[in-house]
């Protein structure tokens, strides 16, 4: 059980840290702290007696004057109950997927960044944990780079003690944007690092996506990659360096929505001690995205007999001019390099941290800014001169 | 420099054995052939004087400058001066030629207790060395071995060995792959690397590569062990023989 998670907003809210009181100005006349006398916890799902419905519906005034019609019951769209055409509406909203349901919650704050032109420099976000009692980190970005425009953004996530940092970000890529994007996960050894980005790419655009996951205890990252144009390019990579008995699990899925896009995974993933490293990708094809390219892959590299790796490529295509393919490997250091490496005269420690280096260096590869991907790689080097696998 | 007495080995993890009783002595200076069908256990003693896993050693002794080789580690054994250049050598994907040899060269140094070359020395050593040995710029940027024809790896091996400057030099079916202006290339460069304080034990299967690198003794291998030495018109003897020949006349 966690405690963070456990404690609803409600709870926050009738525990009295998020009600308004009425020293705040604009609460001033609603002081709930006063008003509201009991808790409102919340429940994901309430079974609703179709009569109930009905009868409540009949409520309404509008009955006959709305066309397209849309009705909630207990928070969840319910279509029975509503009247949509195909085009009527875009869509409707399901939160159900928990890192963003846990976000919508306790999201405090968060950036938004708007790229119009060519930033010149690199743009960082860094959200830092200090040392306090166990509790969540929320934030919620929202990343739009305009039409033609091309920018470099760094997320660097940082701590100390013990907490549990929930970070999404929804970014969407305009018409013939460039987005490179580094995501740092180096949160405390003690905490949780649970995140979810959502992107959206419209026509030809271009996205590099590199995240380096070194800290936290248990580390789940969501990414969802939409190509809701046609020529998108997406390069989504990542390097795990992993301890100890950390957990690290990785979920991406790229949708394929419109023809002649081109995607790649390459996750290389270091694992020594107990820890255990998750890749989990899937590449959805729809039916009208032909000519699109798609390919993932996997490696891990397993530093001692207890560290674990699990990868679930998978592939859902309903176009049927595609190129797609998806491969995992996973095993320890080559015998025979590490033998060439001592025959001359490299100690044992050196050379496996050299083939190491080497083995997770190909994910850095797609970095395009040389000082970020430098600094990466000298990241990654002082992670090896603490692990430089089990002798 | 080198003293291989009685040596008896197997495979660690198979009760075959494919040394049995092997005795050889080398001084400074000098250049042993040896030589000896596939199968004779050539490969294997230049892999068990590298240190390489795999090989148990059941009898014998092999003392380098007075020590006992066998209980060194591979990397410890290099820094005391053993270089084996491989019949094979393998490719490393993603470590850089360059920053290996000096990884290389630098741990050998600081193991002998000498200090370390700053960049530019290094640089300065390499270049120096691999254009004598044809080796361009453009094959120093790869990945160690990585996309090299079977002649450019040996010519890395070489180029490898003079800037490491070992001082017993194993060579194993260096010739093997290599065309004749290949040979000679590896071959000048290995001669250039002759000196009174350096020995080499040249393994090869073929007379070919003597003509090119003369040596001063050479050995018969034959199941093991060595069945006749000579000087290297010996090597020629086997030439006209052939092997089979030479195996039933020693036994």
């Amino acid at each position: 059980m966690n405690l963070a998670v456990t404690r609803t907003p409600a709870e926050l809210a009738y525990g009295g840290e998020l009600l308004p009181h009425a020293r705040m100005e604009d609460w001033k006349w609603s002081n709930l702290r006063t008003l509201i006398d009991r808790p409102y916890p919340p429940r994901q799902t309430v079974e609703a007696r179709p009569a109930d419905i009905e009868r409540l519906l009949k409520a309404s005034p509008f009955a006959r004057i709305a066309g397209p019609r849309m009705v909630f019951v207990n928070g969840h769209y319910d279509a029975r109950h509503s009247k949509l055409k195909n085009g009527d509406v875009a869509g409707t909203i399901a939160n159900d997927e928990p890192v963003l349901t846990m976000n919508a919650a306790f999201a405090t704050g968060g950036a938004h960044v708007k790229i119009a032109g060519t930033a010149d420099t690199p743009i960082e976000l860094v959200f830092i944990a200090t040392a306090a009692e166990a509790r969540t980190v929320a934030t919620r970005n929202v990343i739009e780079i305009a039409a033609g425009a091309s920018a470099t953004l760094i997320e660097t996530h940082l701590g100390e003690g013990d907490y549990l940092a929930n970070s999404v970000s929804e970014i969407r890529l305009g018409e013939g944007a460039r987005l490179d994007r580094v995501k740092v996960e180096r949160e405390a050894a003690d905490a949780i690092h649970l995140a979810h980005a959502h992107v959206t790419l419209a026509k030809g655009a271009t996205l590099r996506d590199f995240t380096l996951t070194s800290g936290a205890r248990i580390n789940r990252q969501n990414g969802t990659y939409v190509f809701a144009g046609q020529g998108g390019d997406a390069k989504v990579a990542g390097a795990y360096l992993l301890g100890g008995r950390q957990h690290a699990d990785t979920r991406l899925v790229v949708d394929h929505q419109k023809p002649h896009c081109t995607s790649r995974e390459l996750f290389k993933c270091v694992m020594d001690d107990h820890a255990r490293g998750i890749f989990q990708g899937k590449v959805m094809v729809r039916r009208d995205a032909q000519k699109t390219d798609g390919k993932q892959s996997s490696h891990a590299l397993l530093l001692s007999e207890t560290a674990e790796f699990d990868a679930k490529p998978e592939l859902e295509i309903f176009a049927d001019d595609v190129v797609c393919g998806h491969g995992a490997t996973s095993g320890d250091l080559d015998r025979d390099h590490l033998f060439y490496l001592r025959s001359r005269g490299i100690p044992e420690r050196e050379a496996k941290s050299l083939l190491i280096a080497a083995f997770v260096g190909e994910a850095f590869e797609s970095i395009g800014h040389d000082g970020i991907r430098e600094a990466l790689v000298a990241h990654a080097e002082g992670w090896l001169r603490q692990h430089g696998g089990s002798p | 420099m080198l003293a291989i007495e009685n040596l008896h080995v197997k495979l660690a993890d198979e009760d075959r054995a494919i040394i049995n009783g092997l005795s050889l002595s080398v001084k400074p200076g000098e250049v042993h052939a040896i030589m000896g069908p596939n199968g004779s256990g050539k490969s294997t003693l230049s892999y068990v004087l590298a240190g390489r896993a795999g090989y148990e050693v059941t009898q014998g002794s092999v003392t380098f400058k007075g020590e006992d080789l066998l209980a060194m580690a591979p990397d410890a054994r290099a820094a005391k001066g053993v270089f084996l250049a491989f019949q094979y050598p393998v490719e490393i994907p993603g470590v850089a030629t360059m920053q290996f040899l000096k990884v290389a060269l630098n741990a050998q140094r600081k193991a002998r207790g000498e200090k370390e070359l700053s960049t530019p020395d290094f640089m300065r050593l390499v270049k120096d060395k691999a254009a004598r040995l044809n080796i361009g710029q453009d094959m120093l940027k790869r990945a160690v071995n990585v996309g090299f024809s079977g002649g450019e790896k040996k010519r890395a091996e070489i180029l490898q060995m003079a800037v490491l400057e070992p001082s017993l030099c194993v060579l194993d079916e260096t010739d093997s792959g290599l065309d004749i202006d290949a040979l000679r290339i590896v071959a000048d460069g290995v001669n250039a690397l002759r000196a009174p304080d350096r020995a080499m034990i040249v393994i090869t299967h073929y007379q070919r590569l003597l003509d090119y690198i003369v040596p001063d003794k050479v050995h018969v291998l034959s199941q093991g062990r060595i069945v006749k030495s000579g000087g290297k018109e010996l090597a020629l003897e086997l030439e006209a023989k052939g092997y089979a020949e030479f195996a039933k006349e020693a036994a």
